[in-house]
């Protein structure tokens, strides 16, 4: 098994998939982390609104200044879980779009061991992914916090209560991407369905039916991360983290271990 | 003599297709066996089942007794190299190889002794999307010979090469049977193919037509060949052969060819019955001839509507 996730790493690195998703996920990040600064830079209100600590009580220190702030701060980038997700459905689609799983299933012909290389090394690719962004977090955050006459080291303080549901959130999609993409081969409608999902389909039915936020991906994403506050259905009520995280893990499983069945009548001609 | 590789009784279904019926044959060590057949007759099938890449709808195909998903780390045992078998555009050759080496176990140094092989060293870190078709199927075979196989299965392995291509590929696959290797190559086209097999499988419409070593099956197309003779004195000609037990036919007004005669035969009649020769050519019935006998007619499309050979439908690979 290290055998065959060794060369996946190798597969990995080989091509430009994560470079290119890592730089788009740093990307959105950073402009989300300075549209935070921005949005919240001369309003004197937190995240729960304009207004809300005007006038009344003591003036703050800077923006933004409680605890869970600090942490929504911290969690600006849990959204790029989505390029986690990618790096999942990519490390299988690739194969099949460049006919390199011929070679793959010659080199491995049991095809759930195929799956389960490519489940522990898109695990650890999306733990590596959480880290970055994160890193990218503190180190844009910290440095704009501290101009604002904020404290860095407070936000550092919250790493610890950060980290661990993000790394979480972002080895169970890159699980489930993986699960995704042995199902559907196909790279662009693997794409384009996980993408038309996660940005479009996912809110309408959040929408229309709001108890269902917290059985949907992205909402077993926040649970799973512990990070609520900021979004709209939270009010709704999320699962716990490791109910949520059991479910995203669910989720993978079922698309993985169907993907895998699939997988192993598939001819490849 | 072993087999390395046993099909026995091999069959695929492809919807309403029958691609492969029924096919049994034996691939021996230390020799090399042609797989031929036209396009479209399922060779290709055959071989992706052998290597598991399709599933078998009935029969086996075994390799020393064992089906090729049951071998531990197969590369090493049976080397592949399969026709619409890519490579990421942007990987580096190398790297390739590194992905196969490491899930295998195979130890780094073989990746370039490999490359060294198939002469492939100077590239070895350029992107196999810069490559040319020839380096393409230079690095498949680099592939398949990585693990050291005992057995080696190539599916028209010729195809893009460049005659001096063609001439190293001979050379290469001989050397491996020399080395006691069973090499299992697939062509459509015998005549590529005549210097360098020892055994035969012929098949047509997924059914195996002729099983034989390369030599019997020269002798089969030996026979029904003849001399052809060119003379201004055919009428004379004529009257001669007419005389004796001998089966000849007017192919042009100045040539005729006679059945079975041997230039040494010939050679002395002529002179007896003094009857001028411009040209005595020794017609032997070329393999290719044979070869097109035992596959005719089914490679030509079916009559009505041009429409395309039943092997070529949708969902069929060709």
């Amino acid at each position: 098994m290290t055998a065959v996730v060794r060369s996946e790493w190798v597969k990995l690195r080989t091509t430009s998939v994560p470079w290119v998703l890592t730089g788009i996920a740093l990307l959105i990040t950073g402009l989300s982390v300075l549209l935070y600064f921005v949005s919240h830079g001369h309003s004197g209100g937190g995240p729960n609104g304009p207004g809300s600590d005007v006038g009344f009580g003591p003036p703050h220190p800077g923006y933004p200044h409680t605890v869970q702030q600090l942490r929504d701060l911290l969690g600006t980038g849990l959204g790029t879980y989505v390029f986690s997700l990618l790096l999942g459905v990519l490390m299988i689609t690739t194969e099949f779009r460049h006919k390199t799983v011929t070679t793959s299933f010659l080199v491995t012909p049991r095809r759930p061991v195929f799956v389960a290389g490519k489940l522990v090394l898109a695990a650890l690719a999306g733990a590596v992914l959480a880290v970055i962004v994160l890193g990218a977090t503190l180190v844009g955050a910290g440095i704009a916090l501290s101009a604002k006459g904020g404290s860095f080291s407070a936000l550092a303080h919250q790493l610890g209560a950060v980290a661990p549901g993000m790394v979480l959130v972002f080895v169970l999609f890159a699980l489930l991407g993986v699960g995704v993409g042995s199902l559907i081969t196909n790279q662009v409608a693997a794409i384009i369905i996980c993408l038309g999902w996660f940005l479009i389909l996912e809110n309408i039915i959040q929408g229309l039916w709001n108890w269902t936020a917290k059985w949907l991906p992205s909402g077993a994403a926040a649970a799973a991360a512990n990070v609520t506050a900021g979004r709209r259905d939270a009010t709704f009520g999320l699962f716990n983290w490791w109910q949520g995280s059991l479910l995203i893990l669910a989720y993978g499983l079922v698309f993985a271990v169907i993907g895998s069945l699939v997988l192993a009548r598939r001819d490849i001609t | 003599m072993t087999s390395a590789i046993e099909v026995r009784g091999l069959s695929k279904q492809f919807g309403s297709v029958r691609a492969v019926d029924d096919l049994s044959f034996e691939v021996a060590e230390g020799r090399v066996t042609g797989f031929l057949g036209p396009n479209g007759s399922g060779k290709t099938t055959t071989l992706r089942m052998l290597l598991g890449l399709v599933s078998i709808t009935d029969g086996a195909a075994t390799f020393g007794g064992r089906r090729y998903d049951q071998l531990e780390h197969p590369v090493r045992h049976v080397g592949a190299a399969l026709e619409a078998t890519s490579f990421h555009p942007g990987r580096r050759a190398r790297d390739h190889l590194k992905t196969v080496a490491l899930a295998s176990r195979i130890p780094m140094s073989r990746v370039d002794e490999t490359l060294d092989i198939v002469g492939l060293t100077d590239v070895a870190r350029r992107r196999v999307g810069k490559f040319s078709l020839g380096m393409r199927q230079r690095l498949q075979l680099a592939t398949a010979l990585l693990g050291d196989p005992e057995i080696l299965i190539l599916d028209e392995p010729a195809n893009g090469l460049d005659p001096q291509g063609i001439q190293w590929l001979r050379t290469f696959i001989r050397d491996q049977a020399a080395l006691g290797h069973a090499v299992l190559v697939s062509s459509h086209l015998l005549s590529e193919m005549e210097e360098t097999v020892d055994d035969v499988v012929i098949i047509s419409q997924g059914r195996l037509v002729l099983e034989t070593t390369l030599a019997d099956m020269a002798a089969q197309a030996g026979t029904g060949t003849g001399m052809r003779i060119r003379t201004p004195e055919i009428q004379r000609l004529a009257q001669a052969l007419n005389a004796i037990p001998v089966g000849w036919r007017q192919i042009a007004p100045d040539s005729l060819v006679i059945d079975g005669a041997t230039p040494e035969w010939f050679g002395p009649f002529a002179a007896q019955h003094q009857i001028v020769l411009y040209e005595l050519v020794n017609e032997r019935g070329s393999l290719e001839d044979v070869f097109l006998r035992l596959t005719h007619g089914f490679d030509a499309p079916t009559p009505g509507g041009g429409q395309p050979a039943p092997f070529h439908t949708p969902g069929a690979p060709s």
